[in-house]
């Protein structure tokens, strides 16, 4: 299997997770945004909602990263620039999601 | 080694309709949303600081800023699924005639709109 075959796949799978986590979090998020503190955390620390925020953001990220890089592909001519380019948001996308799990996993009231 | 592979051309060749506008728009909402996520996970790590400190958070949160913020965050995910749906029924085969893609693409447009209000009532219990 080619790798743009491969890209394809990993896209279409996790756009499939993403639209009800979206909905999920989406739902939740405006209902608690306006929250106490106490409220907010315990919403992030107890389960489901713990696990279901951790997975959102590894499925989030990883499609970003995917679709962000078809916009690059599509619109940046120069391959250095390109190649540097893919590589800072494979960066983001996983640094950015492993530290917000570690911290909702740290959370305490 | 230089790579031969078709670029596309830049949007403002293109004359508008629904489709263009909304595969443009699905886009540049889509690398909002990830913004957005990624202001919500630094959101998620400010309640490390703390109840005290979380006050002026809470405050920005309350305001009419911010719950304007929240609304058009709630949109921007609404049309993102919604577009989402319309994309993953192109996979499976389906909606590629013009009238039906024309048809859907109105859909996500106003459905967004619709979604939004829905889930703003829903979750503040307002039914």
């Amino acid at each position: 299997m080619i790798n743009a075959t491969k890209k394809w796949i990993f896209l279409k799978v996790s756009s499939i997770i993403l639209v009800p986590l979206m909905a999920w979090f989406i739902i939740n998020l405006v209902s608690i945004y306006d929250k106490s503190y106490v409220d907010i955390v315990i919403f992030f620390s107890t389960q489901p909602s713990k696990f279901l925020t951790s997975f959102l953001m590894i499925v989030a990220f990883f499609y970003s990263s995917l679709s962000i890089s078809e916009i690059f592909e599509d619109y940046i001519h120069d391959e250095k620039v390109k190649s540097v380019a893919n590589k800072a948001i494979t960066t983001f996308a996983i640094i950015i999601p492993l530290i917000t799990i570690i911290i909702i996993f740290n959370l305490t009231t | 080694m230089s790579n031969n592979n078709p670029l596309s051309p830049h949007i403002q060749i293109y004359s508008w309709n629904i489709s263009s506008l909304i595969s443009i728009s699905h886009r540049i909402i889509g690398v909002i949303n990830i913004v957005a996520l990624t202001l919500i996970c630094l959101w998620i790590a400010l309640l490390l600081l703390g109840e005290t400190n979380y006050e002026y958070i809470k405050f920005f949160l309350q305001s009419f800023l911010g719950k304007f913020l929240i609304l058009s965050l709630t949109w921007s995910f609404s049309f993102q699924i919604l577009s989402e749906i319309r994309h993953l029924f192109w996979d499976f085969g389906y909606g590629f005639e013009l009238i039906t893609s024309k048809i859907t693409g109105l859909i996500v447009i106003f459905g967004s709109i619709v979604l939004t209000i829905l889930i703003y009532l829903y979750s503040k219990q307002i039914f």
